[in-house]
């Protein structure tokens, strides 16, 4: 499969991501929008990864190349696990002294 | 048109149909389940790379505990009404003009791309996304980092006991 | 490695020191114990003595310069725990968890300083901010932490979401995670040659370094968060954090940059955002009612001069991103510690201080004249050392006269301070009462800032020999 339809698809998804983060006011949905970007990534990673395998397979059929992308995809879904308590824990901590996850709220700060 | 291509272009659409209704459910509780199947979609493609170590942690982690923390949290705060204000609609116009910008100058630019012309992601064969070759290279050269992002899972443990306790 | 591991286990050891300790005060000299421990296994690393040697395989690669900073960001944070060390004690009911997550910080900061690679690079990124998100939001109950805390998680995911596209792209183009030869140099050069993924993916790169140290145009965050923030936190996270971050975005972008300059285009991306970070620091400073809030803007302005060192890189820049550190903790955090003890933190609530506190006012003053850039201040030296690498690195003469036209500004809002202090009347009060060896430790802090601006090659003698 042409690497480039992976790349569309992967600046696809990134982009949507972005645009949630943009539009939307719910902290939770936000949060969401940023884990959507984050499987982007991992897809283009693992796609790319699978590319650079390809490229060096030609040449070595018992080559490894490639592997550090998936392993980076790996560490990338640790953080996320990581991210996710402590930011649920952030967003829940928010949630019992203001009752809502409206990020407008945040604007309050500026005064 | 081989099966592998007809099951590409599904869990593309899959994929983008359920990232565009993430961002269209009014209900929360239908966006983290929209999202879900992203993530199902995502660990398809990871199956067509042959990357099945990481299709299935994708499941496991992401689909099955991140999500389900989420759902969690949504229903803990009882969100599942359309509670959600709206946001003014210049501010949702200019997010979407600008994310679209995003979207359309990457891709201009990945397109006109010299180095990825002609290259290929190889499907369904390569070995190096199954457990035992990753296993093998993550506990020999990627050790370090694997034994230092425990400081990260502590911190987040700790964190998460800080701010959650009463 | 020493510093990396005994910074984790510093942690763990405040972790139980928690269950174990009940006196608050305790707590907080077994921390100061953990952190000499800390101070010298790095030292005994700068100095070759004894090393944990562990083969990481090429992730982590460990240079003089780096361990010096080390020692420089230890130093700070054990002024920081002196000065301040009661201040956290009466942070929140945690303070071992407290103690722990800062020194899961300085774990992050030490792999920022060694990292060689975008995997070490990406995690030690992360390990540095997850605990500052939770710092942010120790004070549970007030809601302007809270809201700090969730805007600063959510700035930070999502600056680590388009971090990591660019990583992607880079190693789609370049194949490898390194940093050594091909990636990052063929993607700073590539602007010009036939490869486009890298250099959007260096772009993307940049754009949330931008973010995670503040600088203009993506500093929006950082006036909200540190304002909002226990004072604190806030001291900690303006000073030693930052400084991290312009370490790792530094090594990131230049280190491997010694033998060929930076092309003109990032030249002028860089100088652009120079002159916003220091337009919109220095001149929203200005019009700040409240010294916390004004201190936020500063940081903002001088993370406009450290970006100096990404302009030029040359035998000047590293020295000078030691002594910008250096100069740059030590001050703030003498004036946050002064902060925190003050009652109303406007500007009106230092009118009068130097009647009732004479030696808070006076060492405030030397502080606010390091930060400012006076001569026989350490502040003086190191930004000149950052100017003068910017003159030496190519004739980019008009940048540093806009960088001198903005310190003469910040002279200004530094002196309402100083003025308020000493030429207004009125009764600065305390919200505890200070301690004869709080104000010690403020005079050894001052004396260090003044030696430094006499001798700044005190510092760096060190680093040299």
């Amino acid at each position: 499969m042409p690497i480039q339809y992976y790349i569309y698809l992967a600046l696809s998804l990134f982009s949507i991501g972005v645009v949630g983060v943009l539009t939307r006011r719910n902290a939770i949905i936000i949060f969401m929008c940023i884990e959507l970007m984050l499987n982007a990534t991992n897809l283009l990673l693992v796609a790319f990864s699978k590319m650079h395998h390809a490229v060096a397979l030609a040449s070595n059929t018992a080559t490894q190349v490639g592997i550090e992308g998936q392993l980076f995809v790996f560490f990338i879904m640790v953080v996320a696990a990581a991210e996710v308590s402590v930011g649920l824990a952030i967003i829940v901590m928010m949630y019992r002294n203001t009752h809502s996850v409206d990020i407008n709220f945040l604007n309050r700060l500026k005064n | 048109m081989a099966i592998t291509h007809i099951i590409f272009w599904f869990l593309t659409a899959l994929a983008l149909v359920s990232a565009l209704m993430v961002l269209l459910s009014k209900n929360p509780v239908y966006s983290v389940l929209w999202l879900i199947a992203v993530f199902f979609a995502i660990s398809g493609h990871y199956i067509l790379l042959n990357a099945q170590f990481l299709a299935i942690v994708n499941m496991i982690v992401y689909a099955g505990a991140i999500m389900v923390l989420f759902l969690f949290v949504i229903m803990l705060m009882n969100l599942d009404k359309e509670t959600e204000p709206q946001k003014d609609i210049w501010m949702k116009v200019a997010g979407v003009i600008s994310g679209g910008c995003l979207l359309i100058q990457l891709v201009r630019l990945a397109k006109d791309a010299p180095e990825m012309v002609n290259k290929t992601a190889l499907l369904k064969t390569g070995s190096i996304g199954l457990i035992e070759n990753l296993g093998k290279v993550l506990f020999s050269d990627y050790v370090v980092p694997f034994e230092i992002s425990s400081v990260l899972f502590l911190s987040a443990m700790v964190g998460a006991v800080v701010i959650g306790k009463k | 490695m020493n510093a990396i591991i005994l910074s984790a286990l510093c942690g763990v050891v405040m972790m139980f020191s928690g269950i174990l300790l009940k006196n608050k005060s305790a707590i907080k000299y077994v921390a100061i114990a953990a952190l000499l421990v800390l101070i010298i296994g790095n030292l005994f690393q700068f100095y070759g003595i004894y090393t944990i040697d562990i083969d990481s395989k090429g992730l982590l690669s460990f240079d003089r310069t780096g361990l010096f900073f080390n020692t420089i960001i230890f130093v700070a944070t054990l002024a920081y725990f002196i000065l301040s060390g009661s201040d956290i004690e009466r942070a929140g009911p945690d303070v071992a968890e407290y103690f722990a997550l800062i020194f899961f910080v300085l774990c992050g900061v030490t792999i920022l300083t060694s990292f060689n690679g975008l995997l070490m690079f990406f995690i030690g990124i992360e390990i540095l901010s997850i605990p500052l998100y939770i710092l942010t939001g120790s004070d549970k109950k007030n809601l302007k932490s809270n809201e700090a805390s969730l805007k600063y998680f959510l700035m930070g995911s999502f600056s680590t979401g388009i971090l990591l596209m660019g990583i992607t792209l880079i190693y789609g183009a370049t194949g490898s995670f390194g940093l050594q030869s091909t990636t990052i140099k063929s993607a700073v050069t590539g602007f010009s040659s036939a490869g486009i993924l890298a250099p959007v993916g260096l772009v993307l790169l940049f754009i949330s370094m931008c973010f995670k140290v503040s600088a203009a145009p993506f500093h929006f965050w950082a006036p909200d968060v540190y304002d909002g923030a226990p004072s604190v936190f806030t001291s900690f996270m303006a000073t030693i954090v930052k400084a991290a971050g312009f370490f790792a975005f530094i090594k990131l972008f230049a280190a491997k940059s010694e033998d060929f300059g930076p092309g003109p285009a990032w030249k002028l991306i860089l100088f652009v955002i120079i002159v916003a970070t220091l337009f919109i620091g220095n001149i929203t400073a200005v019009f700040q009612q409240s010294v916390k809030r004004m201190l936020a803007y500063s940081s903002i302005a001088q993370a406009g001069f450290m970006l100096f060192a990404l302009y030029s890189t040359n035998d000047f820049t590293k020295d000078g991103i030691l002594l910008y550190t250096a100069a740059y903790s030590f001050a703030t955090i003498g004036i946050f510690s002064i902060l925190t003890k003050m009652e109303d933190y406007s500007l009106d609530g230092f009118n009068g201080l130097s009647k009732s506190q004479p030696v808070l006012a006076f060492t405030n003053t030397v502080f606010f004249l390091s930060l400012s850039g006076i001569p026989l201040t350490a502040g003086f030296f190191a930004k000149y050392y950052m100017l003068a690498s910017a003159i030496k690195g190519g004739g980019s003469l008009s940048l540093v006269i806009i960088a001198v036209l903005f310190a003469a500004v910040s002279v200004y809002y530094y002196f309402k301070v100083i003025q308020a202090m000493y030429f207004k009347e009125g009764v600065a009060a305390t919200n505890t009462p200070i301690t004869g060896n709080f104000k010690v430790a403020l005079i050894v802090l001052a004396a260090i800032i003044v030696i430094l601006g006499i001798y700044p090659t005190a510092l760096l003698g060190f680093y040299y020999f």
